[in-house]
């Protein structure tokens, strides 16, 4: 008993027996799953498997059928003010980066600190201003998100991400959008990011990124957890012939 | 979704480029032949009419004299002057109006969007001489007496709003979804998400459909006559009937609303132009 709550303690995000349904389609099977502080978990399967999805009902911009997601010992309401603090805990990086394109690099990182928890505009600005400089765009504040390069842009979105001072940061496929030269860029800020103890949930499909960052890989499909375990097991002998399919076609 | 951003904002080929392929020799022949033949025709109508009017007596000098008087030209400039009082002040009316209906088109509450949706299609509907009777006629006699500016105001902001409403509504739901996402995953609340990250865009998106809406307000403040409201059109009505100059006075007063519109049609060009500029890589 005393275990199982020192467990729960330390889970930073906790999903016990998730289901979701996109009308009759089943599209996440009983998950259950959860992530230790500063522990980085990166989900890797087929398109189509229920990985982005299942990142997304991490902070609620998917519902949820069935199943119980926990923040930091905190069950996720379903609306309202709580719903929305919870999110403010939890950073997300998206696939098509989501910047807010009417405002500059900089209003954009400033913009949830000043209006979420109420930071005076001085001191968000000058946060905002070092964490540009952490991802190496410090340059480009005063410019709007279209004049960056996508992999500038992602890095200012991981900015943003940081400026909520998160308990744990999702990336869903935050490389898919990039051209290949930019991904490096992108891989490399978030290198540095789990090596200061980031906890974070990574949908990726950058197989080398995961071998040497994650501390623990899950392996989906059709909407299940098939296989869960440390990169160098999971990628040197997978168990499952749908992981050695997969992992046999890249 | 950033691809469909990019090709937004790198559109620099008119709507015309890409319906027509360049034309070659051929076409171009028969392009300029077909350009002569219309503008003779053109030229030939005009000079018809304007036979008319000589033979009718219209182009006779004391019609058009009235132009040389200063107070001709104080007096219209009187006019036009209410003109956009009346055109402003029914603009930003029917705006706040259609604010107010398009946030209960978007809501969450079936009441608010069957509420919103009636009154849409009833403002869209019904003529705006209607609605000027409305207020001219029928609030009155339940005691609502109004300026004459307000009678004129208030009708025809009510006949714009429900279609400022839908403009309002379709620039919101062409703001990527993403933003949508990104501001909640902050934990952004609904109130400030929707003004300080949604609105700002899907405003920027349909300014130009707005400055339209903009041209058909002022366009219907000629109903000003109704309510006896002294906009270009109520005087020009007074000098037409003072001097018996039914046509040079809506001949000019016509050019003087056909350079407004122009001009605000200008500023909607420009307007869609920095746009998709500022879109740009």
């Amino acid at each position: 008993m005393k275990q199982t709550q020192n467990e729960s303690h330390t889970a930073v995000i906790e999903l016990r027996h998730v289901d979701k349904f996109f009308g009759s389609l089943h599209v996440l099977k009983d998950i259950s799953l959860s992530v230790q502080k500063g522990e980085v978990l990166v989900i890797i399967g087929p398109s189509g498997s229920g990985k982005s999805t299942l990142c997304r009902t991490i902070n609620r911009l998917e519902g949820i059928d069935a199943g119980e997601i926990i923040i930091d010992g905190v069950p996720m309401p379903e609306e309202g003010k709580e719903l929305a603090n919870l999110r403010a805990q939890i950073g997300m990086v998206f696939q098509s980066f989501n910047l807010f394109s009417h405002r500059t690099i900089l209003d954009n990182v400033c913009l949830a600190p000043m209006d979420v928890l109420k930071v005076p505009r001085k001191e968000a600005r000058e946060k905002a201003l070092s964490l540009l400089e952490r991802v190496g765009v410090q340059d480009q504040a005063h410019k709007v998100p279209a004049q960056l390069s996508g992999g500038q842009q992602q890095r200012v979105a991981i900015a943003r991400a940081l400026a909520m001072n998160p308990k744990a940061i999702l990336f869903d496929e935050p490389t898919s959008a990039l051209d290949p030269e930019m991904i490096g860029e992108v891989l490399d800020v978030m290198t540095e990011l789990a090596r200061e103890g980031m906890t974070m949930v990574i949908v990726t499909h950058e197989m080398n990124f995961a071998k040497n960052v994650a501390d623990r890989v899950i392996f989906m499909d059709a909407g299940s957890i098939l296989e869960e375990g440390k990169p160098e097991d999971f990628f040197a002998a997978p168990k499952t012939q749908r992981a050695r399919d997969f992992l046999g076609k890249l | 979704m950033m691809r469909e951003e990019n090709k937004r904002g790198s559109r620099t080929t008119s709507i015309i480029d890409v319906l027509y392929e360049a034309p070659g020799p051929k076409a171009r022949r028969k392009i300029r032949a077909a350009t002569i033949v219309s503008m003779a025709v053109l030229l030939c109508l005009l000079v018809l009419i304007i036979l008319q009017f000589y033979k009718n007596g219209q182009l006779d000098p004391r019609y058009w004299s009235i132009f040389l008087r200063k107070t001709t030209w104080t007096f219209l400039g009187e006019g036009l002057l209410g003109t956009v009082k009346a055109a402003l002040g029914a603009s930003l009316v029917s705006f706040g109006i259609a604010m107010l209906l398009m946030l209960w088109r978007i809501s969450s509450r079936k009441i608010l969007r069957g509420i919103s949706v009636t009154l849409i299609e009833f403002t869209r509907g019904i003529p705006t001489l209607l609605f000027i009777y409305f207020f001219f006629l029928l609030a009155p006699q339940f005691g609502l007496k109004l300026p004459a500016y307000w009678k004129i105001t208030l009708p025809v902001a009510i006949s714009a709003c429900g279609v400022v409403a839908e403009v309002l509504r379709s620039g919101v739901q062409s703001v990527p979804r993403g933003q949508w996402e990104a501001a909640m995953s902050l934990g952004m609340r609904w109130g400030s998400m929707f003004f300080k990250v949604i609105f700002p865009q899907a405003f920027r998106y349909v300014i130009p459909a707005l400055i339209s809406e903009i041209v058909i307000v002022l366009k219907d403040t000629t109903f000003a006559y109704v309510v006896n409201y002294a906009d270009m059109m109520q005087n020009a009505r007074v000098l037409i009937s003072n001097y018996d100059a039914l046509l040079s006075v809506h001949l000019v007063v016509a050019v003087i609303y056909i350079l407004i519109n122009y001009v605000l049609n200008k500023i909607s060009v420009a307007a869609a132009d920095g746009r998709n500029g500022k879109g740009k890589r």
